[in-house]
């Protein structure tokens, strides 16, 4: 019973000193992990977003898109950027499911008129050397000018008109997919991103 | 044993990946650059040290019906002090490792060492073994990893090395790659090793 006792004892011990640590730990890293991602996300707005000079990353809205296998509602949020009170662009995240291997999330921008003006590959995990080559200037640049109307939304290999990856075609592919979708999904809701009170954050 | 002999046993003779093929899963997946192996080996060798110093001072506490739970949760709570680091602080590097640190806490080299040397010796020579071993393991991935990113990538740590007509050996830092570079280092490990007996 003794020795029960103290087994039961020393474990208690250490796992309450490794949680100590951990929390101190937690409190003092907390503040720089949300500054990161804070900081990802707005060299993501930069590069995708005609200039703008208010910060997009709390002028934003949030639309429901869909439900999730469970029904619960999936949600998007839109980015504003503004020039004074004009609204200069919007830029959004999608995530193509249909990557070589799990999810591409991407953040689109558009100028107000509809036009695609950049596009960053936030994460992925293709294949490196071949599916991840849709991180590269050469395909993310195909996008910059590219409209909803007068498109072709499919790669060249499909008949459309984007450029593939030599040994390549899923990734690009689903990011062509991924970002078609997004645009019509931006139309289709174009008067509430752009009017709507800013909500979030 | 002296310090010295102590600490170098883990850099050839008792290297952890070339010697006693420890902590092989994180060793293949994460060598495709010679920069991450250089991330992991150090998260790891962290990890390796501060468990060894805590298992060593704890030796006579813990009692040998639960050392293993009380083992792990000593490595788990280092590994996860590397984790919420990294993330606060070389954001890019801990996207790049990604899953393969939370996966410290398994690697077999981390809780070997615990219970073959740091739970039998005192605090100074376990913080010797835990150096040498990390410092072995480190030296192992950065080579692992410069082989297949010369070969994959035509790259040494980021730089161009072969001219823009080199057509990089993709197969090289797929998966496969990892397997046949580290069984050609071991080949050159044991003919080395060989020649000089």
């Amino acid at each position: 019973m003794n020795s029960t006792l103290r087994l039961v004892l020393v474990l208690t011990l250490i796992t309450a000193g490794a949680g100590l640590i951990l929390s101190m730990v937690e409190s003092v890293t907390r503040e720089p992990i949300a500054e990161q991602r804070r900081l990802e996300t707005l060299r993501a707005l930069k590069t995708v977003l005609p200039a703008f000079d208010n910060s997009p990353d709390a002028d934003t809205v949030q639309l429901v898109y869909g439900q999730d296998k469970r029904g619960r509602e999936l949600q998007r949020t839109f980015f504003r950027g503004r020039q004074g009170s004009e609204i200069a662009g919007i830029a959004f995240q999608v995530i193509a499911p249909d990557g070589y291997s799990g999810n591409i999330t991407m953040m689109v921008g558009i100028d107000s008129e509809g036009t695609v003006v950049g596009l960053e590959i936030l994460s992925h995990a293709e294949t490196p050397g071949l599916g991840d080559k849709i991180t590269r200037e050469e395909f993310k640049g195909q996008f910059k000018g590219k409209t909803l109307q007068g498109v072709d939304w499919r790669v060249k290999k499909d008949g459309g008109a984007f450029d593939q990856i030599t040994g390549a075609t899923i990734s690009p592919r689903a990011v062509v997919k991924a970002v078609h979708k997004g645009l019509q999904f931006y139309h289709e809701h174009r008067q509430d991103i752009l009017t709507s009170e800013r909500v979030g954050q | 044993m002296s310090l010295l002999e102590n600490f170098k046993k883990g850099l050839w003779r008792e290297n952890a990946v070339f010697r006693l093929l420890l902590g092989l899963c994180p060793t293949l997946a994460v060598t495709t650059s010679a920069e991450n192996g250089v991330a992991m080996g150090l998260a790891t060798t962290f990890v390796l040290v501060g468990s060894n110093v805590v298992v060593s001072m704890l030796r006579k506490v813990i009692p040998g019906k639960v050392r293993i739970p009380a083992f792990i949760v000593i490595i788990a709570s280092f590994v996860t002090v590397v984790q919420l680091c990294m993330e606060a602080y070389f954001y890019d590097l801990y996207k790049a490792l990604g899953i393969f640190i939370p996966l410290i806490v398994v690697n077999c080299l981390i809780l070997g060492r615990a219970e073959a040397f740091a739970s039998k010796n005192r605090l100074l020579p376990a913080t010797v073994d835990g150096l040498g071993m990390g410092t072995g393991f480190t030296l192992a991935l950065f080579v692992l990893g410069a082989v297949r990113e010369l070969f994959g990538s035509g790259t040494l740590l980021g730089y161009a090395v072969f001219g823009s007509g080199y057509q990089p050996l993709i197969l090289m830092i797929l998966p496969p790659g990892a397997f046949i570079a580290m069984g050609l280092l071991l080949a050159a490990m044991n003919l080395f090793d060989a020649r000089r007996r």
